[in-house]
Formats: C-alpha cells, sequence, structure tokens
C-alpha cells in the first residue's frame, strides 16, 4: 500500500454533464503526446458524403443548439455510422455528424458536433488534467443518456435500463454506495447545488432524505470546517435561475447548451474547496468525470465489458436488437486529483492494449466499497470487475508550492 | 514560494437564459420529482397535481424542483453529520 493510500480519509467524485473526451480535452495530444486525443486527422462523413475534420472551434454556448441526441439509438448511430443492425457489424465512430444533422436539418450546423475546444478555454479541466492524472480510457457505462449512465456511479448498474425513467426505486436487490457506506458506519453524503436545480439521484432522495444529501454551499463549509463525510459526490447547477437574493444562479454542469465557462469556475471551486484546506489537501483525492458524450464526437471505439446479468428489451433500446450491457458506452473525460500523484500521470486506455486500464462509472462504487468497506457488500458482476482508481496515489507527496490553485474571483 | 495561480475568467454575463427551453433531462427530474411526491409522500399537493406541459423553460422546471426538494429533503442547509 502507497503512502499516499495510508492517507487517504476522503474521496470526492464531481460529475460534470455531456461531453465528450476530444471536445474538452482532445487537443492536449499535441503537446502532450501520451494522451490519447486528436491528431487533427479524424472525420465524419456528412450527409452529403463530404468528409467532416474535427476542428478547434468550440465555443462555450450557441454552437450544440439543439441538444444532440444521446439516447440509445442516437448513440448507436454514432457509434456505427448506421451500419444495420446485425451481427458482425463494426464500430467505426463514423456516425456523429449523420446524428446531429437528424436534429438540426443543417448540413453545415452538424459539423459543429465535430468541433473541440482548445486547452487556452479550458484553463481549469486542462490544468488538472495535465498536473495531477488523466484518463485515455474512462468511459460511460451505457451508450446512453444520464439517468441510467449516472445509475452506475450510485448503484454499480443502471438495473438493466438504457433510459431516462426513474426505473429501481422499487428494485433493492444492490443498495447504493451511500446505503452501503451509512449502514456499515462510515460517512457519505450527495452535495447538490440548490434546492433549485436539486439533485438527478432522486431514489436515494426518497429513501435516505435527509441524511444523505446536502447542498454546495455546505460541501464548502464541510471542507472548511472539517466535517466532510468519507464519501462525497458531487451535482453541478442543471438550471438557470434567480438566486435567493435576486441575483442569477448560471447552470454549471456544462450540458449543452449550458455554458461551458460556468462549468469550468464550479469545478475550480469544488477544487479550492478541497485545495485551501491543508489538512483535506493531504488526505482527500478529487475524481473529475463526466456522466456521459452528450453526442458530441469522440474518436475511440467503446470496448467490450463484464455484462451485470440484465438486457434491455429491443423495445427499450430502440434499435430493434436487444442490449446485453455487455459493452461500454463513448469515452468521457476524467482527471484524478491529489498531491499524492506525480504531476502529468496519464493512464493507458485501448490504445495501448498490453497496459490498458478501462474504467467506467461502476469503477467509482468499486473503489469506495473496495476502500472503505474492503470489498464487503452485495455488488454486481459489473462492479465487481470494475477497475479502481486508488493504485494511482504513489508513496510521495507533492510539496505545497508544487500543487496549483485557482483565482476565480475575478 | 507560494503554490502557481490559474486565472478562471468570468462567465459572459448574457450566458443567463432562465427562459431557454427546459431540455430532456430537465423534463426528466421534473417528472421523476412528481413521482417521488405521489409514492412517498402521501400529500397530494398542488405539486402532483400540475400540468407537466406547463413547464416549458428552465425557470419554470427551477421553480418546480425547488418545491419539490424543499418537501423532500426537509433538512437541506443543515451541517452535516459526521
Amino acid at each position: 500500500m502507497s503512502a499516499g493510500l495510508d492517507n487517504l480519509k476522503h474521496i470526492v467524485v464531481l460529475m460534470m454533464e455531456n461531453r465528450s473526451f476530444d471536445h474538452m480535452l482532445g487537443s492536449l495530444k499535441q503537446k502532450y503526446p501520451k494522451i490519447n486525443g486528436l491528431t487533427g486527422n479524424e472525420s465524419n462523413p456528412d450527409t452529403n458524403g463530404a468528409i467532416v475534420r474535427v476542428q478547434p472551434n468550440a465555443q462555450f454556448q450557441s454552437q450544440l443548439d439543439p441538444d444532440p441526441d444521446h439516447h440509445f439509438p442516437g448513440v448507436d448511430l454514432q457509434i456505427f455510422g448506421g451500419a444495420p443492425i446485425g451481427p458482425g457489424r463494426v464500430a467505426n465512430m463514423q456516425g456523429f455528424v449523420k446524428d446531429y444533422f437528424s436534429q438540426t436539418k443543417d448540413v453545415n450546423r452538424s459539423h459543429n458536433i465535430m468541433y473541440y475546444f482548445t486547452p487556452d478555454k479550458l484553463p481549469v479541466l486542462t490544468t488538472l488534467a495535465t498536473e495531477y492524472a488523466v484518463f485515455n480510457g474512462w468511459f460511460s457505462s451505457i451508450p446512453g443518456p444520464t439517468i441510467c449512465n449516472r445509475a452506475f456511479a450510485h448503484y454499480g448498474t443502471s438495473f438493466g435500463q438504457v433510459g431516462m425513467d426513474i426505473f429501481y426505486i422499487l428494485d433493492t436487490s444492490i443498495a447504493s454506495i451511500y446505503e452501503r457506506m451509512i449502514q456499515a458506519g462510515h460517512t457519505a453524503k450527495i452535495y447538490y447545488y440548490d434546492q433549485p436545480s436539486s439533485t438527478m439521484e432522486i431514489v436515494n432522495l426518497l429513501k435516505n432524505q435527509p441524511q444523505i444529501f446536502g447542498t454546495l454551499d455546505q460541501f464548502i463549509a464541510d471542507c472548511a470546517g472539517n466535517t466532510l463525510a468519507e464519501y462525497s459526490f458531487i451535482e453541478p447547477c442543471y438550471n438557470d435561475h434567480p438566486g435567493a437574493d435576486g441575483g442569477q444562479i448560471l447552470a454549471s454542469d456544462q450540458h449543452p447548451d449550458h455554458n461551458v465557462r460556468e462549468g469550468e469556475r464550479f469545478i475550480a471551486n469544488v477544487y479550492n474547496a478541497i485545495r485551501t484546506n491543508p489538512t483535506l489537501w493531504q488526505n482527500t483525492v478529487l475524481l473529475v468525470v463526466y456522466d456521459e458524450h452528450g453526442g458530441i464526437y469522440d474518436h475511440v471505439v467503446p470496448p467490450a465489458c463484464t455484462p451485470d446479468g440484465k438486457t434491455a428489451s429491443a423495445d427499450a433500446t430502440g434499435t430493434g436488437e436487444p442490449f446485453a450491457f455487455d459493452r461500454l458506452g463513448i469515452r468521457v473525460p476524467a482527471v484524478l486529483v491529489s498531491p499524492w500523484i506525480p504531476r502529468g500521470t496519464v493512464v493507458p486506455g485501448t490504445e495501448d492494449p498490453a497496459n490498458a486500464q478501462i474504467f467506467e462509472h461502476a469503477s467509482i462504487p468499486a473503489t469506495v466499497t473496495n476502500f472503505f468497506l474492503k470489498g464487503d457488500a452485495k455488488r454486481t458482476a459489473r462492479e465487481q470487475q470494475a477497475k479502481t482508481f486508488l493504485g494511482l496515489l504513489s508513496d510521495q507527496m507533492r510539496q505545497d508550492d508544487d500543487c496549483v490553485v485557482f483565482n476565480n474571483l475575478q | 514560494m507560494p503554490p502557481k495561480v490559474i486565472a478562471v475568467p468570468k462567465t459572459d454575463p448574457g450566458a443567463y437564459n432562465p427562459n431557454r427551453p427546459a431540455g430532456t433531462l430537465l423534463q426528466a427530474q421534473a417528472l421523476h420529482m412528481r413521482e417521488a411526491l405521489i409514492r412517498h409522500l402521501h400529500e397530494l399537493t398542488t405539486l402532483v397535481n400540475i400540468d407537466m406541459k406547463s413547464l416549458k423553460t428552465e425557470a419554470d422546471v427551477s421553480a418546480y424542483v425547488h418545491k419539490a426538494t424543499a418537501l423532500l429533503h426537509t433538512q437541506a442547509g443543515r451541517p452535516a453529520k459526521k
């Protein structure tokens, strides 16, 4: 066991919304060749057959309206390029532009799905990715939308669902990671932004309120007061709404078409809350990860995974074919932060088959359960096989002046 | 030596738009909140009886979610318990 792991007392996960790895971090490959991002030659055909290359033209807002399709049939088209359903079809990541055209009905606008950010536009996420650890192979758990993917982060399964239903309310076969922790005498909390934004994990809101839930203000206070739970899951603000004092609260989840820069500021706030408490900083690890790709281009074919014994029907998937939860969704940004992680750590993914470490959202409850509960919980086969991420903590803690802080008060 | 400080620019003030049409995620969240109210509170409040199609904008959804969360999460804002 590393010294970093010996010192670990808190795991914090911040889950953002609907952006792909290449869209947010793909440009880093130019300066950091080990990061499996974009060469600039990746492309998709549009509906006229023209080749559309990736371009560094992503803007903070207004380019991805309407919201790109990220429900199961749409993601299937994105991954398989429109090849007919059936055995032997090959994933080629060639259907993103075609799928976005089905929404925009505008060929030129459908090209926006290939746009990516340059690092100067995302100083927070790209700094964390290069100052700490970035995962080349962290995938969403399902090639589908938000709710089922977030379920994997809470339960290690979506209970056989591939959509947005509040599906597992009556299924008590697998406890959430928060219930597991609390039943074992540990502490765990979901911090949502505020009540007008609330949570997407409504099942736990029903079953365990108020013990499991807090607000972002409470997270900030818990960090400052050394009262942070052993495991914390943070939700960004999901909508624009008036503040209690009459001000303007902006959505910070980065879900299209919400402003990406506001999400950057939110990530910086969460990081600073941990970073500026010297005690907490030394014994906490922060994972920043996105729930799914939001329909936005990524060049890496999602790999196979351990099934969890569930099957979604052909009707449920909407593709005419059932889904056995035997392959992952599209790749998302994921960054692990701790002073115990060497600068510039790049965790290899599918680009390096001999050393690949494949992660998905079931890796979150798997890591928390293994570390705090020594694996003692009823879990799906999927979660039991999920790769855990605390092995990235080293024996050497970086000095205080070697770890950045963000100034987001400008 | 102090740590390196990274500046994070302000968000464009024009980004705020509570009248933006609510997307599928927010619509789903509101539906889930309504389901939660029906199943667990046994209080058929006006929140349950609302016409969900009337929630058209982000401001509409946030106002609805705010009221529902206040009912469901009665201790929001209290200090964390260790």
